[in-house]
């Protein structure tokens, strides 16, 4: 009898194994094979930097690569930088706009979204929740839409921003269209679709610090009170260093969407005027899609991953944390 | 874990509403002035969007330019829906089809592969998943050029499946449900197979309903992003008739320039489904970006 019984529950176990390994393989080899498609895309694009490489060109056999399309090695990227060719020298003009776009928006950002962010914290709970309803609205907008929306208000004659700037009795400006100004070394154009992109992005952020604000325990912030810590002091010694990961994640997160700006960019200026405001992604979209330089471009975008990538380790390790609360 | 903690504590909060240390304060105006600065920051630009599309054309070029329009006129939105060129429910019915299709399909994968590496042990499995996640770090600036090219080659190019089946697989959305599903107890499922119950029927009857709220969020969230998405489909979608309806507002707002009214009125048309849903799900949409974002 017990020896029965075992023999059954053994069969059923293994009945069960198989019919678990079956659902696995099931499951794991369309994705394995939606995997490997990546790996190959991903391995083409790869290859694709080493060759100056066009789809209107017929190329060798094999992925149309060589033949008319030829293997550069490194040129792509020797030519990147020190090469005297309009590509190279807009390639160049493209990645420091984007530096300066990334730079500029990662700073600003968090200026405006930790003290929102501690404010919105302290008040009571149905206003919080009304805040933070509007202030995330423009996060889920069509980016497309956002852009026409300011571009409409930065319109040099009936935008409302020159409006208001007359109404204080301040000279109006062409916001997007006047390259010789500028502001700390920035073109104005580019302070205008930063600000737009700030506009659509803060209240992301903005979620992200209330909830961790909300994690943090009551009491740490009492105690402190109770020795006499100002207001000042529990945000910058107590508040921040709290919310260290969700910093963390925040800066990350927010560098990575910025080095990759395109769709604000494209609609209000594409790129102008005269090439300050064009950056990376943009470069590469016109190159590949406009030019058909799919090598030069698969140069480029290897160049933006690699500064992506390195950021963001950067980044993990300086803002690292070791304990919990 | 720190899923569930979080939402603890909102609906905590939602049952007892905390008196803050500050209300007490001299300051409490001015935080109330600030986020209203701050608030004001935010819905101009709404405002200036919504009373445009209002307003004449005519009333838009004045100059001092008017705040309120001066007469309330549908004008602008019934010549968006007349024009003969731009038959806007059919571009509607392009993003729709896309979106749908990109729901179910994220759902369907997420949720799959998610619980496949959550509760199941297979050989290989910790290189897949770290596959996986290199593969989440990609942008896809650096895959869009081959993609392009393969599907130039098999003729998908002007397609809307083209959009479709590139984001089949989401990473992000795998990711979350694995988080998820490590939170349901295995007895539940070990009890169904003792009841002699298939994994697909355990998948479908049992594992599905367990991860209600996440896969809403992720299916709102994935309805935003494919409603929204603006360089993939400009690049694959070339013809004017496939395009959705990002794509075809700039092509709108080019071939229109200089009638704000009309490109502020399509403007409102082609946010205003995403503001509903926001609307309609705020309290999951924020809960979703804040699960999704710590940790």
């Amino acid at each position: 009898m017990r020896v029965k019984n075992k023999q059954i529950k053994i069969s059923t176990l293994s009945g069960v194994a198989v019919a678990k390994r079956r659902f696995v393989l099931g499951v794991s080899i369309p994705l394995l094979l939606y995997l490997s498609l990546s790996i190959f895309v991903l391995g083409w694009a790869l290859l694709l930097m080493f060759f100056e490489y066009s789809p209107t060109r017929r190329g060798g056999p094999f992925l149309g690569l060589g033949g008319s399309n030829p293997f550069v090695g490194l040129g792509n990227f020797v030519e990147m930088v020190k090469g005297k060719s309009i590509e190279a020298r807009l390639f160049r003009t493209s990645l420091k706009n984007t530096l300066i776009f990334a730079f500029a928006v990662l700073p600003l950002n968090l200026v405006i979204t930790l003290p929102l962010a501690w404010l919105l914290e302290s008040i009571g709970q149905r206003f919080k929740t009304i805040f933070r309803t509007i202030y995330f609205m423009p996060v889920l907008m069509s980016s497309v839409g956002v852009a026409l929306i300011w571009l409409r208000l930065y319109q040099p004659q009936s935008g409302w921003l020159n409006q208001i700037i007359r109404f204080f009795g301040g000279t109006p400006k062409a916001w997007l269209s006047d390259p010789t100004s500028g502001f700390m070394g920035v073109p104005i154009p580019m302070w205008a679709v930063i600000m737009t992109y700030l506009w659509q992005d803060y209240g992301f952020n903005l979620v992200i610090f209330t909830a961790a604000l909300q994690g943090i325990p009551k009491m740490l912030k009492e105690a402190a009170m109770v020795d006499g810590a100002n207001r000042w002091q529990i945000f910058s010694k107590i508040m921040v260093p709290l919310i260290r990961p969700a910093l963390l994640f925040v800066c990350v997160m927010t560098m990575l969407s910025s080095f990759q700006v395109f769709d604000v960019i494209q609609v209000m200026t594409g790129g102008g005027p005269g090439y300050q405001t064009q950056v990376l992604v943009l470069d590469i979209y016109k190159n590949a899609f406009r030019y058909y330089r799919m090598g030069w471009a698969a140069a480029e975008s290897f160049v933006l991953i690699l500064i992506v990538m390195s950021v963001t380790i950067f980044q993990m390790r300086v803002l690292r944390t070791k304990w919990e609360y | 874990m720190e899923i569930s903690t979080l939402s603890k504590a909102t609906t905590c909060e939602l049952k007892k509403p905390r008196r803050s240390s500050l209300k007490i304060g001299q300051g409490r105006w001015l935080i109330y002035l600030i986020l209203i600065v701050g608030l004001s920051f935010t819905l101009l630009p709404f405002l200036m969007m919504i009373l445009s599309s209002f307003k004449t054309n005519l009333e838009l070029l004045r100059i001092p330019s008017t705040f309120w329009p001066e007469k309330f006129t549908l004008q602008n939105y019934i010549k968006i829906f007349n024009d003969p060129n731009l038959p806007l429910m059919h571009f509607y019915g392009n993003s729709a089809f896309v979106a749908f299709f990109n729901v179910i399909s994220t759902l369907f994968t997420s949720s799959l592969i998610g619980y496949m590496f959550a509760k199941f042990e297979f050989p290989g499995k910790k290189i897949l998943f770290g596959l996986f996640l290199t593969m989440m770090m990609i942008p896809m600036q650096i895959t869009m050029i081959p993609s392009y090219l393969i599907l130039a080659k098999i003729g998908l190019i002007n397609s809307l499946w083209s959009l479709i089946i590139f984001s089949a697989v989401d990473p992000f959305g795998i990711f979350l449900m694995r988080q998820f599903c490590e939170t349901i107890p295995n007895e539940l499922m070990d009890a169904a197979r003792v009841d002699g119950a298939s994994e697909w029927r355990i998948y479908g009857k049992i594992v599905l309903p367990q991860l209600g709220a996440p896969l809403a969020t992720l299916g709102i969230l994935s309805f935003m992003f494919s409603w929204n998405s603006y360089l993939w489909p400009m690049i694959v979608l070339q013809k004017v008739e496939v395009r959705t309806l990002p794509v075809i507002l700039t092509w709108f707002s080019t071939s229109h320039a200089g009638q704000a009214g009309l490109i502020m009125a399509a403007t409102v048309l082609i946010v205003i489904p995403v503001l509903i849903v926001f609307m309609y799900f705020q309290k999951w949409i924020v809960q979703g970006f804040t699960m999704t974002g710590l940790k």
